[in-house]
C-alpha cells in the first residue's frame, strides 16, 4: 500500500491542493481521496488507467469536501506574507506566482481553471464532476483566465516591492 | 477604437476568432500583447509540476487507514475486533487461539504446507486447500483476501449501526439477506486465501449465524401468518 501511495501521492496532492486553495485543507482532502480509493480498490476493474482512476476519486473526494466545509471563513483569513525569493529560477518563479493567483481566485472560477487548464479536463467531463453545464463550464473559465490577468499583474507588483526590500538589505 | 474583453480573449485560447476579432488582433498590439499572456499563462498551468505532500504525511493516513481496519497495523486487526459484533469476536478468538497467531496472520514460507486451522478446529469450511508459490504470492493472496473480508465487514457493520447497533434486533430477513452477502465475501476470500485461519474461523462463523438469522426469518414469517 505504502508503495502505491509514494507512487501516486504527489499526483493526489497537487490536484487536491489546487483545489481546496489552502495547505491545510488540502492535507485533510487528500486523506480523505486515500481513504475513499483504498476502500474502493476492489471496484477497480481496469477500465481505465489506474492513475486515471485515482485521479477522478481524488478530485471528486476534493470538491465535495470544499462543498460541505465551511471554507468561506478560512479562505478570508489574511494571506499568510510572501517570502520574498532570490530570483535564481525562473520556472520555480513563475509557478510560485501562478499557485498563488489560483489561491485567489473564487472557488467556482479556480475549480473549473485547475480542471481544464491544469488537468486537461474537457468542459463535458467538467460538467459531469460539478453538475453544471457544459456551457457554464465554458462561461466559468474565460472569467477565470481573465481574472488570472488581474491577479498576477496585482502580484507582479508585489514582487516588485519585495525584490526592493530583498536587495536593500 | 474599442479593445477586445479579457473575457474575449480568454475564450480565444480555445476557439478560433471570428472576422471581426480576428481584424481586430491584427490592428491592435495590445490586444495581441493581451492575448498572447492569457494564452502562455493558459499554457504555463498545464505545465505545474506534482506537488510532495507534507512529511508524516504517509504515517497519519496509515494511522487512519489502520484505525478504519482498511489496512492491518501492529495491533490493526485488535482494533477492528474492538468495532465487531459479539459472535465474530468469539469466532475469531477462537481461531486466532487454535492458529496460536494472537493478532496477525501466518503466511506458510515456500514449500511448506500450511494447515488450516478451520481444519484443525473441525469447522465445517470446505476448501481446498492450495501452496502459495512464492511468500509474495502468498502475501498478494492474503492482501486480496482481507480487502474483500473488510468491506464486507463494514457492509454488515453499517447496516447494523443505522438500525439499532445491536445484531440482534435488526430484522431477522434484512440481516439473513446481509450475511448472504457477507458468506459470499467470505467464500471468495478462502479461495484467495484458502490456508488462512482467521478467514476460514470466520466464514464457518458466519455460516452459522446465517443459519440463526434463517430461523428467525421463518420464526417472524409463520408469526406473520398467523396474524
Amino acid at each position: 500500500m505504502r508503495a502505491l501511495y509514494e507512487r501516486y501521492a504527489p499526483r493526489v496532492y497537487a490536484v487536491v491542493r489546487r483545489i481546496a486553495g489552502d495547505d491545510d485543507l488540502a492535507q485533510d482532502y487528500a486523506q480523505e481521496a486515500w481513504i475513499r480509493a483504498i476502500r474502493a480498490l476492489p471496484t477497480f476493474r481496469g477500465d481505465a488507467r489506474f492513475s486515471t482512476w485515482l485521479h477522478r476519486i481524488a478530485v471528486n473526494a476534493a470538491l465535495q469536501a470544499l462543498r460541505r466545509a465551511d471554507t468561506r471563513k478560512r479562505r478570508e483569513a489574511p494571506m499568510p506574507e510572501a517570502v520574498p525569493v532570490a530570483p535564481s529560477n525562473r520556472d520555480a518563479l513563475l509557478q510560485g506566482r501562478l499557485e498563488e493567483a489560483l489561491d485567489r481566485l473564487p472557488n467556482g472560477m479556480r475549480q473549473v481553471l485547475i480542471l481544464h487548464d491544469v488537468e486537461g479536463y474537457t468542459h463535458e467531463e467538467i460538467g459531469e464532476v460539478l453538475g453544471v453545464a457544459s456551457g457554464t463550464s465554458k462561461s466559468q473559465l474565460f472569467k477565470a483566465r481573465a481574472k488570472m490577468r488581474t491577479l498576477l499583474g496585482s502580484i507582479d507588483r508585489g514582487d516588485a516591492d519585495h525584490g526592493v526590500e530583498a536587495w536593500s538589505i | 477604437m474599442e479593445h477586445l474583453n479579457p473575457e474575449t480573449l480568454a475564450r480565444l485560447v480555445d476557439e478560433a476568432p471570428d472576422a471581426e476579432e480576428r481584424a481586430h488582433l491584427e490592428r491592435c498590439r495590445e490586444c495581441a500583447e493581451e492575448f498572447e499572456w492569457i494564452r502562455s499563462t493558459s499554457e504555463a498551468l498545464g505545465r505545474l509540476p506534482d506537488v510532495r505532500p507534507p512529511r508524516g504525511d504517509w504515517a497519519v493516513l496509515e494511522a487512519r487507514l489502520v484505525s478504519e481496519g482498511l489496512v492491518r497495523g501492529e495491533r490493526g486487526w485488535a482494533a477492528a475486533l474492538a468495532r465487531t459484533p459479539g459472535w465474530m469476536r468469539a469466532a475469531a478468538a477462537v481461531v486466532l487461539f487454535l492458529s496460536g497467531a494472537g493478532v496477525g496472520l501466518a503466511v506458510g514460507a515456500p514449500g511448506t504446507p500450511m494447515r488450516s486451522a478451520g481444519v484443525e478446529a473441525g469447522m465445517d469450511v470446505g476448501f481446498v486447500s492450495v501452496e502459495p508459490v512464492t511468500v509474495d504470492e502468498a502475501a498478494e493472496a492474503m492482501r486480496r483476501a482481507e480487502r474483500v473480508f473488510v468491506d464486507a465487514l463494514l457492509r454488515y457493520r453499517q447496516m447494523v449501526d443505522s438500525e439499532s447497533g445491536d445484531p440482534g434486533l435488526v430484522d431477522p430477513q434484512r440481516r439473513y439477506a446481509a450475511l448472504e452477502y457477507f458468506l459470499a465475501a467470505g467464500e471468495a476470500a478462502v479461495r484467495e486465501a484458502p490456508t488462512d485461519p482467521f478467514m476460514n474461523g470466520l466464514l464457518a462463523s458466519v455460516r452459522a449465524e446465517r443459519q440463526a438469522a434463517r430461523q428467525a426469518a421463518v420464526r417472524q414469517a409463520s408469526q406473520q401468518d398467523w396474524y
